[in-house]
């Protein structure tokens, strides 16, 4: 038993040498993407590969990295072994990387003999071959199409980096230079960790810092169970969806991620076997980006405050998954666009579960968040000739700017990115421009874009830029999602974040009308030609609670921030903002006819007038909005009754669906789509927003397929 | 008596105004020191400086007056700029940039993590973007465009412009920061832009990118106009009263404010862009550790400052301080010169706490702030600091020169809420305290040099800040430093290092980047832009100086070279004027530094090297007079007290740092006070005073 100084000291030690590796790593490292995006992080593992530290930078990365360290314990325990000085590299998406572009690098540590743990370090390296620059071929008809993967290889031996190999691995690569930089990166930040940590036993013992781990694994699974043991039990249920053109094809295909995840006592189940089949190529999730993003996942909207020790996670997790199927490809299904496709599907879903489970705890509702943008808008590449000739090809970053999720101590953040990689920047304009032969016309917080709710989720980012200089040539990849409907999913019901856009337009005064724009989805690539605009605009994030229900102070202030629009304040909120925008204090609130339309809308919504709120809360919550009440006397429902949390009213019994019990309206998602923007293919889903029968507030917001049956999002168990 | 010997004897004087205290030393050019300690006035900054100035003379016999008249230099590091920031007490800050990229400033780059503090990190519901210093409704888009060679793309609409501003100060604008895209290549449109505000707004501040911090990045530069525009006033009318009650008690001398970038400029250059006041403070340490390091022989010192919420750590490496790559204040980017300090929230003021489900003594990064502080202070302060624990082991005897300890107070809040519930002695919990912070220290020692690919054995160490030698004892354990270093003026140390630095007056520009091969006559033509531009504007305060120093001052020149969009920059002085045979020495030393920096094979050889900027600088060494040496001898305790080590108690000499000879050595467990400081020498430590004064640590 180590006590609470020396396992502190220890602790605090072993996190610091995981940040210097990840230090080490970035200063070795030549690429912007290190540099910006921070698209790289390290983490110590224990002996079997359990992930103990690791680094904030992109979480999916690290938290299965465990994967890759089973793998070479079952399969290369006598062929080729491993010993003290060596390391393995490997870009293999089913094995442990979530993409081909992610190359991870593990070691062995060993102290006088003994293996005492791992550690590993990752990053995202901007070509590994395969037909495209950049590692992503839109219409991959398999993984043969594709960057081909290399599987855990003994790339340095005996501390000795084996030349042949290094050779072999960067052989492929378009930009073999800088990948040979992040190679050196991650082998020295993996010797650093290996020393360091071999340095610490010789001063703690081995014996001391194994407690630690020990520890930190064994405390955080038991803090985590002690979390869930205070939440209910439930079931809850979440569908996202993903839009792909396979080779040949004319059209998008759908497919849907589909999670349902029970909370039973201290033990959570992670179900997506109900997902659709897999595509041929790219968008496809392997297993190990599945857990990787499940589990990313499950810190970050479940373990706030707790220590993130992603090998103390697993074993409270229990994630199940059908081969075959888009989140759990079946080799040699391409998956080398995983990361902007599917995973952010798996993420969304199992954030909007994880949401609605902390929703039903008076005590863990400060920890929901809505969901943050998903990949789509500037995610993608551009490429092309410039002017002398010579030839580029990059990531913009401009989608790093979309919205964060909304929570119940305020609006989700603007314009922030990614929840999942909370170190990425997007580039300056500047920065772009003097690498790339563009001009960016605009780069402009989108007013509107934020998920509606009482808490407002965070705007997403409209970018214009063209092709800049005699001669230059640009053709876009689009990642291409969340274009036909939105995917941050708000929360309590609160609305979803704003959609992506992608288009080339001929200028930006047009993109001003109001009105549907019907807009082609973009084609595997898109020339922009001299004089025409690509335009993108990132997702906003998901809103929390009724929108009817924000403050319309709050909403005058998004108003004269540029948020908001006067228009959107009406559609959006019910809010009406009346007077002369061009005068300092123009702009207020019409608070009788804000009321009246308030009223408006909440008739309109359930076809009478809506029952008054009660003045106080009965039962346990089920939901935000929706409470759980006993069995009371002859009641025909003997396990208790669900009802509205703000009126009152009975909906059902508690073994019921309560959401087939509620107002269903089903709105075209274009309704509130950015720039008006209606995407082939968009008429294939609805908005679904479900109203509490007799007082009209809005308990649940949905994107669905047309004509499907109402989800069962929330079941008592 | 004192008259006559103080006639003909010049002084010169360095202030450092910190939250608590304002320190002063004052160096005689007899050799003699005097320090001067006051409280921080808040709301009237100016009456601390005078009061502790006022101290300073009266240490050394002077009145106030008498020391102003004969002192030739005055260096202050303020943080009149940095409170304002902290506090919210800044300007009303309008902002136009060109249209179309009015959200630069809002989306901060996506950052909502960077900045905040370990708690927080693991908790996503707390994630956010840096505060806001505008409101989006105060920055006001301008038609214009230049692109990035500077050509006009879209020439400025005045008309528009005028109406812009007028928007913003109908908004409430009451100063203007100016920044628009590839204004370090074309700054036409700033310049213009500028002189519309002073006709449409006369006498309302404008700080223009350009001037400030020409350099490529549009998010960086616009966030140092903002802060420069939203310190500006209160720095401005801080620094003129300053000025004006300085002149009143007789100065004639130059005043000179410390910069972030280090070195220290003429008051008037400070005036121009004041956002190069905001993290002073620390540069002023690193100073006064680079002067140490040239004192004692030292290339390469880790700086160590322990404060009441922070512990700070700075490198000098080849004697020279180093520059942030990415520097921030308050979460804000910062496109200027920046000394680099690491910092992490651990200081004499950090909670101590109980994480009880991982089972682990925590200590910071929250802190016990001024009011009520630590338990000790007697204040009403209940929860334990790392105070508290040196209190109950009997390391501290008092607070500052003379205020009683309240040990009892610090005894019961960690019983209560540490030793108790962990069902161990109070003393072994101080111990467990103090422990901590100083491994918590000692990580962040570490990874400062082991992440900029340096070895801290390679290093010498100073300690110092109010209680950096209380726990230098224990954080420098282990590293190997080749020296562990508490300077005499230890508590005075940032005082001492503005009375120290040097004349600097700095400008560079950013340049597109481009092979270096074909930067030659960009590199030339600016350079010598610049050059011109300095000498063209030379103030007085150089002659003033030079006339004192009798050495002439240096005009150097730099060229930022890096590969093709890496961070990492490097700085290599350049002989001009530039030819190509210089260019291409330029790119081998290049090479060369970054693979002594970064490790051997990194520089690779069909890798671009891109010139990303220029930068002349004129320094005009300002002169240190020698100090008086120390009369050798043994060391005699002054006094004796019980203190607590490795869970034993021990009777422990206390000895008096004024009086220790040159060539004593003390033994632990031993203390060594002064006025503002304690040296916890703990068993088996050994402590050699200098002829400097200065103690040495084995």
């Amino acid at each position: 038993m180590i006590d609470e100084i020396t396992f502190e000291v220890l602790r605090h030690r072993l996190d610091t040498i995981n940040d210097d590796a990840a230090a080490v790593l970035a200063r070795l490292s030549g690429s912007h993407l290190a540099a910006e995006a921070r698209d790289l992080n390290t983490a110590i593992m224990a002996p079997d590969g359990r992930v103990v530290c690791c680094g904030r930078y992109v979480l999916a990365q690290v938290v299965s990295m465990h994967l890759v360290v089973r793998d070479i314990l079952e399969n290369y325990a006598d062929n080729p072994g491993f010993g003290p000085g060596d390391q393995f590299v490997t870009n293999d998406p089913y094995i442990g990387t979530l993409h081909q572009p992610d190359v991870v690098v593990v070691a062995p540590i060993f102290v006088d003999g003994e293996l005492v743990g791992w550690c590993g370090s990752t990053a995202h390296q901007a070509d590994v071959g395969g037909p495209n620059p950049g590692g992503i071929t839109y219409d991959a008809r398999s993984i043969f199409d594709e960057a081909v993967p290399m599987p855990p290889v003994r790339i340095v031996e005996g501390g000795r980096l084996r030349r042949d190999l290094e050779r072999e691995y960067l052989v492929r690569s378009r930009t073999a230079e800088l990948n040979r930089l992040d190679l050196v990166g991650q082998v020295a930040a993996n010797r650093s960790v290996t020393a360091e940590v071999g340095r610490l036993c010789g001063q703690y013992g081995a014996d001391a810092v194994a407690a630690v781990m020990d520890r930190l694994l064994e405390r955080t699974e038991a803090l985590l169970r002690e979390r869930l043991r205070a939440l209910p039990d439930g079931r809850w249920r979440h569908v996202a969806y993903v839009e792909y053109r396979p080779h040949g094809g004319t059209t998008e295909a759908v497919y849907a991620v589909r999670l349902t995840m029970t909370k039973r006592g201290d033990d959570l189940e992670l179900d997506f076997t109900g997902s659709d089949p897999q595509a041929p190529g790219t968008i496809n999730a392997a297993y190990p980006a599945l857990a990787g993003f499940a589990i990313g996942g499950v810190l970050i909207y479940l373990c706030g405050g707790l220590p993130w020790v992603p090998g103390g996670v697993w074993p409270v997790v229990r994630i199940r998954s059908r081969e075959g199927t888009v989140v759990h490809a079946r080799w040699p299904a391409g998956v080398a666009m995983s990361t902007a496709a599917t995973c952010q599907a798996v993420r969304v879903s199992v954030n909007a579960c994880l949401a609605r489970m902390l929703e039903a705890s008076r005590d863990l509702a400060h920890l929901v968040m809505a969901s943050c943008q998903a990949a789509g808008g500037g995610g993608g590449t551009v490429h092309g000739e410039r002017g002398d000739g010579t030839s580029y090809a990059t990531m913009t970053l401009d989608e790093i700017t979309g919205g964060g999720g909304a929570t119940w101590s305020g609006d989700g953040a603007d314009s922030s990115g990614y929840t999942t990689s909370p170190g990425a920047s997007c580039a300056n304009v500047e920065v772009n421009e003097a690498y790339l032969p563009l001009l960016y016309e605009r780069r402009a917080e989108l007013a509107d874009t934020g998920g509606p709710g009482r808490h407002r989720g965070g705007v997403g980012t409209l970018h214009a830029l063209t092709p800049h200089g005699d001669g230059a040539s640009m053709t876009m990849m689009s990642f291409g999602q969340g274009l036909q409907h939105p995917l941050a999913a708000g929360v309590c019901g609160g609305e979803y974040g704003g959609q992506s856009v992608v288009a080339v337009v001929p200028d930006l005064a047009g993109l001003a009308d109001e009105g549907e724009r019907r807009l082609p989805m973009p084609s595997a690539t898109v020339p922009i030609r001299t004089g025409e605009l690509l335009v993108s605009v990132s997702q906003g994030g998901g809103g929390l609670g009724d929108p009817l229900d924000r403050d319309p102070a709050a909403v005058l202030d998004d108003v004269l921030d540029g948020l908001v629009s006067v228009r959107g304040a009406l559609r959006d909120y019910g809010v009406v903002v009346t007077g002369d925008p061009r005068r300092p204090d123009g702009l207020r609130v019409d608070d009788p006819a804000t009321s009246r339309c308030r009223d408006d809308r909440r008739h309109a919504r359930i076809g009478r007038p809506p029952a008054p709120p009660a003045p106080s809360r009965q039962g346990r919550p089920l939901s935000a909005v929706l409470d759980l009440l006993p069995p009371a006397g002859d009641a025909p429902h003997r396990e208790g009754v669900v009802a509205c949390g703000r009126c009152g009213t009975v909906l059902c019994g508690a073994a019921g669906n309560v959401h087939e019990h509620l107002v269903v309206s089903d709105a075209s998602p274009a309704e509130r789509s950015p720039l008006g923007a209606v995407y082939e293919g968009a008429d294939r889903f609805v908005l679904r927003r479900l109203y509490c029968p007799a007082c009209a507030v809005q308990i649940d917001v949905q994107v669905c397929r047309t004509g499907d049956p109402v989800l069962a999002a929330i079941e008592v168990l | 008596m004192i008259q006559t010997e103080t006639s003909g004897v010049k002084a010169f004087i360095g202030v450092d105004t910190g939250g608590t205290f304002t320190d002063t030393v004052v160096t005689l050019s007899d050799g003699r020191l005097g320090v001067g300690k006051a409280l921080s006035t808040p709301g009237r900054v100016e009456q601390g400086v005078l009061d502790s100035i006022g101290q300073a003379a009266a240490a050394l016999g002077l009145t106030l007056s008498e020391l102003l008249s004969r002192t030739v230099i005055l260096t202050h590091g303020t943080t009149v700029g940095l409170n304002a920031l902290l506090t919210g007490g800044g300007a009303r800050v309008g902002l136009l940039t060109t249209a179309g990229f009015e959200s630069t400033l809002p989306i901060a780059k996506a950052n909502k993590l960077h900045g905040l503090d370990e708690l927080d990190v693991t908790m996503p519901v707390r994630w956010r973007k840096p505060d806001q210093l505008v409101a989006r409704a105060r920055i006001a888009g301008v038609s214009e465009r230049v692109d990035v060679s500077g050509a006009v793309v879209r020439p400025l609409d005045e008309g528009q412009a005028r109406a812009a501003i007028r928007r913003l100060a109908a908004r409430g604008a009451d100063s203007v920061a100016v920044c628009l895209l590839w204004s370090p290549v074309n700054d036409g449109h700033e310049r213009r832009l500028a002189a519309l505000v002073a006709e449409e707004l006369p006498g309302v501040h404008v700080s223009c990118s350009s001037a400030i911090a020409p350099v490529v990045g549009e998010y960086e530069r616009t966030s140092t106009a903002v802060l420069d525009a939203y310190v500006a006033p209160v720095v401005a009318t801080y620094l003129r009263a300053l000025q004006e009650r300085l002149r009143e008690d007789g100065f004639g001398g130059v005043l000179m404010i410390l910069r972030t970038g280090g070195g220290a400029e003429p008051v008037e250059h400070t005036l121009r862009a004041p956002v190069n006041t905001l993290r002073s403070g620390p540069v002023a340490g690193l100073a006064a550790t680079a002067a140490l390091a040239a004192e004692l022989g030292h290339a390469n010192v880790v700086a160590t400052d322990v404060g009441g919420t922070s512990f700070d750590v700075g490198l000098v490496i080849g004697g020279a301080m180093q520059r942030a790559s990415t520097p921030m204040v308050h979460r804000h980017a910062l496109a200027i010169p920046v000394v680099e300090v690491e910092s992490i929230g651990t200081g004499g003021g950090s909670l101590a706490w109980l994480d009880q489900g991982l089972g682990a003594l925590r200590v910071g990064p929250r802190s016990a702030g001024a009011d009520p502080g630590p338990a000790c202070y007697g204040r009403g302060g209940t929860r334990p600091t790392l105070t508290d624990a040196s209190a109950v082991l009997g390391y501290l005897s008092r607070l500052g020169e003379s205020m009683p300890l309240d040990v009892a107070a610090a005894r019961e809040a960690i019983r209560a809420h540490i030793a108790e519930p962990l069902g161990i002695g109070v003393v072994a919990a101080a111990e467990g305290i103090v422990r901590i912070a100083a491994d918590q220290m000692r990580d962040l020692i570490r990874r400062t040099t082991i992440q900029r690919g340096h070895d801290p054995s390679a290093f010498a160490l100073v300690a110092f800040g109010g209680a950096g030698p209380q726990y230098a004892s224990w954080y420098a354990d282990g590293l190997g430093a080749t020296d562990v270093i508490i300077p005499n003026l230890a508590a005075e140390l940032s005082a001492y290092g503005a009375v120290s630095s040097d004349l600097s007056i700095g400008v560079e520009r950013g340049l597109v980047p481009g092979p270096v091969a074909e930067a030659g006559p960009a590199v030339a033509a600016t350079l010598a832009e610049l050059a011109g531009g300095i000498e063209a504007d030379l103030p007085g305060a150089v002659d003033s100086v030079t006339a004192v120093s009798g050495r002439a001052p240096v005009l150097r020149h730099t060229v930022a070279l890096r590969f093709y969009r890496q961070q990492r920059r490097i700085e290599l002085p350049v002989a001009v004027p530039v030819d190509a045979a210089e260019l291409a020495r330029l790119e081998s030393e290049f090479r060369k530094r970054y693979e002594e920096i970064v490790g051997a094979g990194t520089a690779a050889d069909g890798t671009p090297v891109e010139a990303v900027g220029v930068r002349v600088e004129l320094v005009a060494p300002v002169p240190v007079p020698p100090p008086v040496t120390r009369p050798g001898g043994a060391a005699e305790p002054v006094d004796e007290r019980a203190a607590w080590f490795a869970g034993a108690e021990h009777r422990c000499a206390v000895y008096d740092w004024r009086r220790l000879s040159a060539g004593c050595e003390i033994t632990g467990p031993a203390f060594v006070e002064s006025g503002q400081t304690t040296v916890v020498l703990p068993p088996g430590r050994r402590a050699r005073m200098d002829a400097g004064g200065h103690l040495h640590l084995t």
